[in-house]
Order: structure tokens, then sequence, then C-alpha cells
């Protein structure tokens, strides 16, 4: 190795976790196999419901609620993924030039414009009820 | 044209030789590290029975080994792999099978970017971390999720309503305290500069507890909501879902994923010990100067996860529609002024 090591270099080693964090739990599984008995019946391997048999369809349709809180979420998610990059932008030399009455970083007014407007969205949604339990 | 040239360097790159070095270092590193987060995760398993002994006036595990009970996960170990392996009738067995796995490569690719802990030598700290990349905050706060999607794996695949409902409630909380977690991140990361959590780390000359009061509360709490532990644990409330998501899983399987639970509880506290609370930096211990650093880290961690035990012994859990309500009007408003504290001061301290 010479040199400084390449940013993708850092990579490479999760290549080995992911691996491993497969074979842990494979080999476990394989250990049991091998270990433990395997007399299968039909009331070992019934659903449990509170002890009686099973009423309907276990795959219970989810509610609508929970629909909403992932559309809100994706909104914000993505507004916490522009705020990554955001961050070098804002300690970057470029962005010090554009400065607003004479202390106010442009990154930092754009920002607070971006989140304001997702702001105003989420007091909507709040307004609307959209994020209320039913 | 973008994607031959990424192709392109990415051999001219292995064709030096280097590939090998950084798989061989992943192997070695992913090989010691299982080893210790799972170590780690069997203490603080028994901690966590020992603690909440305690606090209920009772002995806790006192038979297997000393009368401390040091043996007691060995014996509950054999017990899990004895144990006969049934999966349910109806359930979606790709998904069953696979979603212990997938928590498990979650967990491990979490300790990979994580440092655990530096060695002082010539008052030069350097860390122990396998996979120092410049944007492991956001890879581990990314990764740790994937955690989330096991569950609902589990949930989902199991064919029956307790854990099909715990997994809509896992998704949710999840949903609900993902954003916050990653704006106090953000407040963090803007304070030291860097996304690096060993650069982040080293840039606490306060700890960003005290730089960040509110982030630090809301990242906490996100933390804990996150984990899955006491007051936010309403994808597994014994009361109301059995087991919650686990509640078709027996012997081996449920023991992974109960396990991987403890490792991610312990990532979790390395985490917020990272962030907020100065990770590995203090005054140098004279004689065992090397490892000084390596003391304080592990006094911390192990601070952080007797609260997080004591919360679980003493806080009453809260209702689904309270945490949503909790994470979405105080959360992430709150986040947010962070991380308007964090740019004031970044604007008129530094």
């Amino acid at each position: 190795m010479t040199g400084e090591p390449l940013a993708v270099e850092y990579y490479i080693p999760l290549i080995m976790f992911l691996v491993m964090g497969a074979i842990v739990p494979i080999a476990a599984l394989a250990a049991v196999k091998i270990i433990s008995p395997l007399k299968p019946n039909r009331r070992k391997k019934s659903i449990y419901e509170g002890g009686l048999s099973p009423v309907r369809d276990a795959r219970i349709q989810f509610n609508v609620q929970y629909y909403l809180f992932a559309i809100v979420f994706v909104i914000f998610d993505v507004e916490v993924l522009f705020l990554y990059p955001w961050i070098y932008v804002y300690a970057s030399e470029i962005m010090n030039r554009f400065v607003l009455l004479g202390f106010l970083n442009m990154a930092v007014v754009e920002m607070v414009l971006f989140i304001a407007v997702l702001l105003l969205g989420l007091l909507y949604a709040i307004k609307k009820e959209a994020l209320r339990w039913v | 044209m973008e994607l031959f040239a990424f192709v392109e360097t990415i051999m001219n790159w292995a064709a030096q030789e280097r590939a090998l070095t950084a798989l061989i270092i992943g192997l070695i590193g992913a090989a010691i590290l299982s080893g210790v987060i799972n170590v780690g995760a069997m203490a603080v398993v028994w901690l966590e029975r020992k603690v909440l002994g305690d606090v209920q006036s009772r002995f806790g595990p006192n038979r297997t080994g000393s009368r401390w009970g040091i043996l007691q996960l060995g014996a509950d170990a054999i017990k899990l792999f004895t144990k006969e392996d049934i999966i349910p009738k109806g359930a979606d067995k790709q998904v069953y099978v696979w979603a212990p796995i997938v928590a498990s490569i979650s967990t491990m690719l979490v300790a990979a970017a994580i440092p655990f802990g530096a060695l002082r030598i010539n008052g030069v700290d350097y860390p122990l971390v396998v996979a120092n990349m410049d944007i492991s905050a956001f890879y581990v706060e990314a990764v740790l999720s994937i955690m989330v999607v096991a569950a609902f794996m589990a949930g989902f695949s199991s064919y029956n309503k307790y854990s099909l409902l715990g997994a809509f409630r896992g998704m949710a909380r999840m949903i609900s305290y993902e954003v916050p977690m990653g704006v106090c991140v953000i407040g963090v990361a803007l304070m030291a500069h860097s996304l690096n959590l060993v650069d982040i780390v080293e840039s606490q000359v306060v700890w960003y507890a005290f730089a960040q009061p509110i982030g630090f509360v809301v990242f906490t709490i996100a933390l804990i909501t996150d984990l899955g532990r006491m007051p936010f644990d309403q994808s597994e409330a014994e009361e109301e879902l059995v087991a919650g998501y686990v509640t078709e899983y027996g012997g081996i399987r449920w023991g992974l994923l109960y396990f991987q639970e403890y490792i991610s509880m312990v990532l979790g506290s390395i985490l917020l010990v990272l962030l907020f609370l100065g990770g590995w930096r203090g005054p140098s211990i004279p004689v065992i100067t090397i490892f000084s650093p390596m003391i304080w880290f592990l006094m911390k961690v192990i601070i952080v996860l007797v609260f997080l035990v004591w919360l679980r012994a003493s806080v009453m859990r809260f209702r689904i529609d309270q945490v949503t309500d909790l994470g979405w009007k105080w959360m992430l408003p709150l986040s947010l002024v962070n991380l308007a504290w964090a740019v004031l001061v970044g604007l008129y301290l530094a």
C-alpha cells in the first residue's frame, strides 16, 4: 500500500462485514438443524392466537393512518437528505462570498426558506388532522 | 460515460493489489468485531437482568455460574440450540427465514463504521475503526434503520395478527422518529464541520450534549425509539400483542432476533456517546496512558446502557398514538430549533 487510501477503499471492508453478518445466523441455523430434534405436527405448526384456532385471514388490512404518516415521512426524509450535502456547502469557502446584510450566509438563508416551506406543510397536515390517530 | 469512468477507476485501483489488502483488513475486522459485539451484547443481556432484578428487589440470575449468574446466558444458548425448529403453517417461508439474517447483517454493517474507542500513543488517539469513511455518521444512521425492515419482515411473514400489528407499529414508530434523529445528527455535523465520527469526537472540546442540549434530548429519545426500548416498545408490547413481531418465532430464530436487538442497543449507546458525550476524549490516566481513552469510552457506554435499563424498569409504555404525536408535533420542530441553534452558534462563535 502506497500513498493516501482512496475513498473507495473504506467501503471494501463492508463487503466482508455483509458476508460475516449473513454467515453467523446461517451457521447457527445449520447447527440447530444438526442438534435439535424435528418432529413437527399440525398442532405445533399452527398459529398462536390466544390459545384458540385462528379466526379468518391473518393478513389484515393496515390502518389508512400509516399511509398518511408514510407520505409525510417521505417529504421530510427528502428534506434531511438535502440537509446532509448542505453541511459541506455551508462550511465551504464559496458560500462565504455570498453574504446578506454583511453577516448572513446565503446557504443559511436558502435552507431557512426551504425548511419554512416544509414546516408550513407540516402545520397544514396537523391542522387538517392528517397526523391525528383515528 | 460517468459510469464507465467509475468502473475504470475501480479496475485500475484493484490492479494495485489494494483491493486484496482492504478485503483482508475487512475479514479480520469482521471476525474480531462480530466476536466483540456478540460478547458485548451477552454482557448487556446479563446486565439488564441483574439491574432489573435489583430494581424490583429480587436477585436476578444467581444459580448458573457463581452467585452472580454469569453462565446463565450459556445455559440459555444451549437451550435455544436444542429446541425444535418450527416454521408455522401459512408463514411466508422465505421471508420468515431471512428476517433474522437481515437483522444480523444490519448490525454488522453498523459495527463496521463505528469506532470502538481509541488507543493513546505518544499523546495521539488512534481510533479503533475498520471503515473510517468520510460520511460514517450518515452511513450509520442509514444502516441502523435496516433493523426495522427485518422486524417488518418477521412480523409480515408470520401470518399472525399480533405479529402484523407489531410490525405496523414498529414501522410507524421508526418513520416518526427517523427525521428528528437525522436532523440532530446534522446539527452535530454542522458544529464539527464533518460527518466522520472520528472527526466529530475529536472536535468535541465541549461535549455536544452541553453545546446542543435540545439536540441531545431529542436524539436520545429518537434513539430509544429506534431501538424499540421500553417507553417506546409498542411493536412488542406483551400485554397487547403477546410478543409483537416475534410471536411466531421460536428456538434459535427467536434467539437471533432477540439478540440482534441487544446488539443494536449496544451500538446505539456507542453512537450516542460518540455524537454527544465526547466519545473517548478525557484526561490521560498515568501508568495505563495507552488505554485511558478506552476506559473513558467504556465508562460512558456502560452508563448509557444502565440508563436505558433503568428507564425500562421505571417508565410506563406510551400508546402508539402518543408516540407518533410526540414525534411529529414535538420532536421534529424541536430538532429544527436545535439545527437553528447550531447554525447560529456556528455563525457567531466560529
